[in-house]
């Protein structure tokens, strides 16, 4: 306490004034603050934390995305394009969970996940928009395509279609689609011919296998996968 | 105050029932206070009223109940980060730092300078948009809307700071175990920081004229709601309250943390200990992080890394640190905030425990210092005490 440079009263206090106060007055002549929102908009920082992009041929699927995520917004999907099961899960970002904290995006081992400026997080309330923004981030090059096609930083995706089969229909917002079927959940690949998932003991026992932590245990997973796969 | 017109057969007959009778019938009231005005922010007050005059106040906070600290003991320890900076909303960077602290010192990490002096910055920047928030609250609740229509525009110029620094404009998520998670934009940005603190300095006068000048702050808030030194330290105040009955605590200066002991300020003290005292002491300090910013700025970021170089941290989810326990505090705008943090070599912490000083402040003290206040005063006294209710109901 000795070190504290203290100041007193004499410093501190001030003296009330009826005057001062009409000073405020030559505001009124300044331009305002405030922008016009519809007609003029707010750039993001470069590196504002919006929604997420994910190269999917980068994604190894070790899930570490969805270990971090502190609100659980994460699900790692097994996903097939044109009928073709893609060799990794892929994680599904649930935008009603996320809370844009980004540390998915810091953890990805391979630098698939990434995020981009777009943030407007709006919807009519109508079913089909509300199921808009759980999805599977699409590739970044396409993001920041249509990010400098419109500039109005909206949710790159337009309408996802589902069908009763599990093929989801990305319509983006420059008409083209991004086609994919969802196959099953979790972070073992789903088996066909069998019919006993038993998906709770299976990530028991991934929890178990990875508690020494650190990558090669990952790695070491993943060949294994592939085998079962073939 | 009692009303000669009502026949006291009425009158006696209304006590014990005093929510459902008309008003004028009895001597004494009931008024929620909150959580829908603007000066309780999200928490209410239930006020015994006797006419104009509070009886008794019980807080009634809850509303934000999360359970921040159950919460944190089920997640990694980097995921806390983004859960415990919302237990102070307008300075988050504040709960970000203690925690952190305290996990370095669990696992024993020498913090970069580079580090160090961005997360100074960082909080010294906290501080002064929590002022602005501040001010802006004060403001409305004394009439004097003008000045906080302006501290909320001067607080955007801050916004767009941290927005560039960290990309997030509230939550900044940004000070992590062993570092901070981004390096500096580069020096556009280190210049824009000059230009907007030189920008609010020659903004304090117009705030000095129009709000802390201004006759009708004093009006509002000479003599109102005054505690005394001995009541002050008995309720574990702290922080701007604490200082404004006399006692120079000040964690800054006290428990040195970063790089204040290197950086030159006062530390203003005032012995009133009324609302007035703790506004002066704020507008004063206010001027001093200016001041603490600039020096910061010509001392300029140290070169070298940004983030501890940890092998560890490369499975980030699965992080260990070893076992141990650590306390670490820092001087926010409200008063003392502190963390405790206790690791049993898990990948989790076993406690995390929040030291608020928004419970006492809130609680405990605004309980009594309402007792016999107007009520017109009881904004100013909520304002000048300057609470999160976030912290309170934790």
């Amino acid at each position: 306490m000795g070190m504290a440079r203290v100041v007193g009263e004499d410093k501190v206090k001030l003296r009330k004034s009826f005057v001062k106060p009409w000073m405020g007055i030559k505001y009124l002549f300044k331009k305002p603050v405030t922008i016009k929102i519809p007609y003029e908009k707010m750039e993001p920082a470069p590196k504002y934390r919006g929604f997420h992009t994910l190269d999917w041929k980068k994604c190894v699927g070790c899930n570490f995305c969805g270990q971090i995520c502190p609100a659980r917004a994460i699900e790692m999907t097994w996903i097939e394009v044109d009928g073709k099961l893609e060799k990794r899960p892929h994680p599904k970002v649930d935008y009603g969970r996320c809370t844009f904290c980004q540390f998915c995006v810091d953890v990805c081992p391979t630098g698939a996940l990434g995020f981009s400026e777009s943030y407007i997080l709006t919807t009519g309330g109508l079913d089909e928009e509300l199921e808009l923004y759980n999805w599977v981030p699409i590739n970044p090059k396409k993001v920041r395509e249509l990010n400098e096609r419109f500039g109005d930083y909206r949710f790159p995706v337009e309408r996802i279609e589902k069908k009763p089969d599990g093929t989801y229909i990305y319509h983006l917002r420059d008409g083209s689609k991004v086609e994919f079927k969802i196959v099953g959940y979790g972070l073992r690949p789903p088996k066909k011919p069998q019919p006993k998932p038993a998906a709770k003991p299976a990530e028991k026992k991934e929890a178990k296998a990875e508690k020494p932590a650190e990558k090669p245990a990952g790695k070491k997973e993943e060949p294994k996968a592939e085998e079962k796969k073939e | 105050m009692t009303n000669p017109e009502v026949p006291k057969e009425l009158r006696e007959e209304a006590k014990g029932h005093d929510m459902y009778l008309h008003p004028i019938a009895k001597d004494t009231y009931e008024l929620f206070f909150g959580p829908q005005h603007m000066a309780t922010e999200n928490f209410s007050i239930i006020l015994k009223m006797d006419g104009n005059r509070v009886e008794k106040a019980i807080v009634n906070p809850g509303f934000l109940h999360r359970g921040f600290e159950k919460l944190a003991e089920q997640r990694p320890y980097f995921t806390n980060i983004a859960l415990l900076l919302r237990i102070c909303v307008p300075e988050s960077d504040v709960p970000e730092n203690i925690y952190s602290m305290a996990v370095d010192e669990i696992v024993g990490w020498e913090v970069p300078e580079r580090a160090v002096w961005i997360r100074t910055t960082v909080l010294e920047m906290a501080r002064l948009s929590a002022w602005m928030f501040w001010i802006m609250g004060f403001g409305n609740e004394i009439g004097l809307y003008t000045a906080g229509q302006w501290a909320a525009a001067y607080r955007e110029r801050f916004m767009r700071l941290f927005e560039e620094l960290t990309g997030g404009r509230v939550y900044h998520i940004y000070t992590v175990p062993g570092g901070v998670r981004r390096d500096i934009p580069g020096d556009r940005w280190l210049r824009q920081l000059r230009d907007t603190v030189e920008y609010i300095k020659s903004k304090m006068k117009d705030f000095d004229e129009i709000l802390f000048d201004n006759y009708i702050t004093f009006e509002r808030t000479e003599g109102v709601g005054v505690m005394d030194r001995r009541f002050a330290l008995k309720h574990a105040v702290t922080g701007p309250n604490l200082r404004a009955t006399g006692v120079p605590y000040d964690v800054r200066k006290d428990d040195p943390y970063y790089l204040y002991p290197e950086l030159d300020f006062e530390v203003p003290v005032l012995k009133e200990g009324d609302s007035l005292a703790r506004v002066l002491v704020r507008r004063y300090e206010m001027e001093q992080d200016l001041y603490i910013l600039e020096q910061l700025l010509d001392m300029g970021p140290p070169s070298g890394p940004y983030m501890v170089q940890d092998a560890r941290l490369k499975a980030l989810p699965r992080f260990k640190p070893p076992k141990g326990d650590a306390y670490a505090h820092v001087e926010s705008t409200k008063g003392d905030f502190g963390a405790y943090v206790v690791s049993n070599g898990t990948h989790k912490p076993y406690r995390v425990h929040v030291r608020g000083p928004s419970q006492s402040h809130g609680v405990t003290v605004l309980e009594e210092l309402l007792k016999g206040a107007r009520l017109a005063d009881v904004p100013v006294i909520l304002k000048t005490l300057d609470n999160c209710p976030p912290d309170i109901d934790r």
